[in-house]
């Protein structure tokens, strides 16, 4: 039971990372970037085309952030630049429906380069494990959690202390009263997107290394957004603990019901949860 | 400083502002009054870059500042206080100054300019630490003022700063309007509250339905019969 | 006594759709009208909700799945296949009602987020526990007739156009339709703007929950899941889109568009065709954000902040 549990953790701070891209996105700027997950598996395979070349997996972090990250600003610049002046009903929607053509792009251009074949990166150290208190704990796993942690503090330590933080959290907050201070709101945003698609490398990188196929996407996306719901539309900080319930869940669920109710039970305690806490669990927009 | 001629403003298709033309001189404090609905917003949102004219056109300091983007006005040396405050309300006090000096050469001098907030609004240094969402009314006037004080320009723009506020309150806003005039800003003062605007300002301008229908020394316009009757309830 | 064009036009095109099956040998010709039917029967119910009365719901897969699957369970069940998909619309309106309203009591403008979730939520579950194609039994395949599915499907796709139509002119589509353009106006006016709300999602899961019955009883063999994929979702919401939301001609006009350019581009494009269909959806939706008819003036941000394309890159810049 508690090696399911660890693996419930692990699980839960890839979603918890996945999340982040989703909430920082929407909580910024009110768009929901469907293709998010599509993003990710985008990186994935351009982590396995490196650790071909023979770049070890958690070298090309770095790398597929730097990318992504370009990759973004290039997205948003052509595509969600211009709904910035919509009300936020019509942002949500558009957004949603070029998020949705963009999946479409992404999942097919990918086939059709790369098969429909699931792929997996398998450095050598991929079986090692550490014996800890009797429980199994994967080092790529470890790394994840890591990882995760890292990320959360380099962002809570970038939203609170850098000036550029602070404009961002300004934007998201009114973004007409942001331009009246100097900030320049449509280079934030195009930044604060294209950092959320660049955070987007690490769970890349993590997924690549269990497995992905090409429509991978929609189902991590699926992930995301539901703990993005859980965690409270707009709130930041809850996406963390909202990702490690959901990965509790589901391996409790696992523990329990066996594997093939894994998915059902998750979203189950899901619907539950919104109905008792319309609001998300973790209360609305807590500072973002 | 700041010259608008001629101004003309589109809300979709309805025309909100005909013809506008005024002008505020370095040191002055210039009120506009007119009642809700006249286009005093629209006024000063066009002109802070947050909608765009159909005609006319405005400048400062010579620069025009037609479709310019609101930051790119501010680094020009306009700075605005919005109708309603809109402080970023899960912000700090602290964090909605520094905010305000977000521009270079603001951020390069903020401490210094924060000693002179706290010196016209000693309350808010006490509170400083405080959510600016859970301030009352008066203080997050203050606070918003102060924001915009904080990008150290030479030219504010106020709209309706005694909205919601109790009387005295009101007064204490208006003397730090006084006050930070003879720090050297120009001011426009666009508000509903009569007496007290005409009483601080220079001069001023009425605005009735989008368009300019008087200005002029506002100690005059205190004693106009029309001023007297629209505006003051005496006949 | 003079027809009115508004009348004979379209009994003028029932009919010519009527005579297809007589006049055609080609089954992939008859198939995909079928496919289209019923797109416009889903088109046309995700419009009454979404283009009359402003609620963009993304939630319509998981109403046209549900559908399908009861339609389908009730069928193999032995009944009758005009009382299963009725079955199916129904199952479509109890689903709606218990979590489509709560999704309209959400803050405003995430009823689309909520029903984008509902439409995961319904195809993560039925994937997990209905992994199977369902397949027609021999004999029901030896009885299949192309042509009554088709003439089903036709039939339904008017029923749905007319009680769009009915309902949009009725008293409550003027309800509808204000409350879309001004919510808050139509309240102060005394309208029960809930009530209504609801009312359109209710009658709009049932419409799409038919199209799901159609759809289920012309595949001989699918997936349980794939009604409940989420481009079953987006697609009325595009056909709709392109027709022009809100009104009675744009999800037709829209389905036809999309269903032509879907062909065209699965024959001249091979694989990626899907690529450059993602791409023109795009571009749609970027540039025809008000469809071909004009109604998208309330989505538009007041004309005098609306920037271009460089002006906004050098702004950034």
């Amino acid at each position: 039971m508690g090696q399911t549990l660890v693996f419930g953790i692990l699980n839960g701070a890839l979603y918890g990372m996945i999340a982040l891209g989703i909430a920082l996105v929407f909580g910024i700027m009110k768009y929901l970037n469907v293709a998010h997950g599509s993003l990710i598996v985008v990186g994935a395979y351009g982590s396995l085309f490196l650790f071909r070349l023979g770049v070890d997996p958690f070298a090309t972090i770095p790398i597929i952030l730097v990318a992504l990250f370009l990759g973004g600003a290039v997205l948003f610049l052509s595509l969600f630049n211009r709904l910035i002046e919509f009300p936020e009903a019509t942002k949500i929607k558009n957004s949603l429906l070029i998020g949705f053509g963009l999946m479409l792009v992404l999942d097919n251009l990918a086939t059709f380069l790369w098969t429909g074949d699931e792929r997996s990166i398998t450095p050598s150290y991929s079986g090692i494990t550490f014996q800890i208190f009797g429980l199994r704990l994967p080092l790529i796993g470890l790394s994840g959690g890591f990882l995760a942690l890292l990320l959360i503090s380099v962002l809570h330590l970038f939203l609170s202390r850098t000036y550029f933080g602070k404009a961002v959290r300004a934007v998201s907050q009114d973004h007409e009263a942001a331009s009246l201070t100097g900030i320049n709101v449509g280079r934030t945003f195009l930044i604060s997107f294209a950092i959320s698609v660049g955070l987007a490398g690490i769970p890349s990188v993590l997924i690549g290394l269990q497995s992905f196929s090409p429509t991978a996407g929609i189902q991590w996306f699926n992930k995301g957004i539901i703990v993005v719901m859980l965690s409270g539309i707009g709130n930041i900080y809850g996406v963390f603990p909202a990702g490690l319930f959901l990965g509790i869940i589901e391996a409790l669920s696992v523990f329990l019901f066996g594997a093939t109710y894994r998915e059902v039970t998750g979203l189950v305690v899901f619907v539950l949860i919104l109905i008792l806490f319309p609001r998300g669990m973790l209360g609305s927009g807590a500072e973002s | 400083m700041l010259k608008i001629e001629s101004l003309n403003v589109k809300y979709g298709d309805i025309q909100t502002l005909w013809d506008v033309s005024l002008e505020v001189n370095a040191g002055e404090i210039v009120a506009l009054i007119g009642s809700n609905g006249a286009g005093k917003s629209t006024l000063l949102r066009t002109i802070a870059g947050l909608l765009r004219p159909h005609s006319g056109r405005m400048h400062y300091n010579g620069v025009l500042l037609n479709n310019k983007s609101p930051n790119r006005i501010v680094e020009l040396g306009i700075s605005m206080v919005l109708e309603g405050r809109r402080l970023f309300p899960k912000m700090t006090v602290l964090e909605n100054l520094e905010v305000g000096a977000y521009l270079k050469e603001a951020r390069v001098h903020r401490y210094s300019t924060l000693d002179w907030i706290w010196e016209v609004f000693p309350v808010l240094k006490e509170r400083s630490q405080q959510i600016a969402g859970s301030l009352s009314g008066g203080e997050q006037q203050m606070v918003a003022i102060g924001r915009a004080l904080m990008a150290r320009n030479k030219f504010l723009i106020l709209d309706e700063m005694s909205l919601g506020l109790s009387p005295l309150l009101v007064k204490t806003i208006f003397k730090i309007v006084t006050q930070i005039n003879k720090a050297g800003l120009s001011i426009f003062n666009v508000e509903q509250n009569v007496p007290m605007t005409l009483r601080t300002a220079h001069r001023a301008y009425i605005l009735e339905s989008g368009h300019i229908v008087g200005h002029g020394e506002a100690r005059s316009l205190l004693k106009s019969p029309h001023v007297k009757e629209a505006y003051l309830g005496l006949s | 006594m003079k027809i009115p064009k508004k009348i004979w036009i379209p009994i003028c095109v029932v009919g010519l759709a009527a005579s297809v099956p007589l006049l055609t040998k080609s089954e992939y010709f008859v198939n995909l009208l079928v496919m289209l039917f019923v797109y416009v029967t889903l088109s046309q119910s995700w419009n009454l909700q979404g283009g009359f009365n402003g609620q963009i719901s993304l939630g319509h897969s998981a109403f046209f799945g549900m559908g399908a699957l009861i339609t389908r369970l009730l069928w193999m069940s032995k009944i009758p296949i005009l009382l299963a998909i009725i079955g199916g619309g129904l199952s479509s309106i109890i689903l709606a009602g218990i979590v489509g309203i709560p999704c309209l009591r959400m803050k405003r403008g995430y009823f689309p987020i909520g029903t984008l979730g509902l439409a995961i939520i319904a195809q993560i579950t039925v994937g997990n526990i209905l992994p199977v194609p369902g397949s027609l039994p021999s004999e029901y395949i030896v009885g299949y007739s192309l042509s009554s599915r088709y003439y089903l499907a036709l039939s339904v796709a008017i029923m749905g156009v007319l009680v769009v139509y009915a309902v949009v002119r009725s008293r409550t589509g003027l309800a509808l339709v204000a409350i879309r353009d001004d919510e808050e106006a139509a309240e102060a006016v005394g309208i029960k703007t809930f009530r209504y709300k609801i009312e359109a999602l209710l009658i709009s899961s049932f419409l799409a929950g038919l199209g799901g019955g159609v759809f289920a009883y012309h595949q001989v063999s699918y997936y349980y899941q794939s009604p409940f994929e989420l481009s079953w979702s987006f697609l009325p919401t595009l056909t709709t889109f392109i027709g022009g939301l809100g009104t009675i001609l744009g999800p037709i006009l829209g389905s036809v568009c999309f269903l032509a350019l879907n062909e065209l581009f699965a024959f001249t494009l091979g694989e990626i065709h899907l690529v450059i269909f993602g791409f023109t959806f795009i571009m749609i939706v970027l540039f025809l954000p008000g469809g071909l008819m004009s109604i998208s003036n309330k989505f538009q941000s007041p004309l005098s902040m609306k920037m271009g394309w460089g002006k906004r890159m050098r702004s950034i810049f």
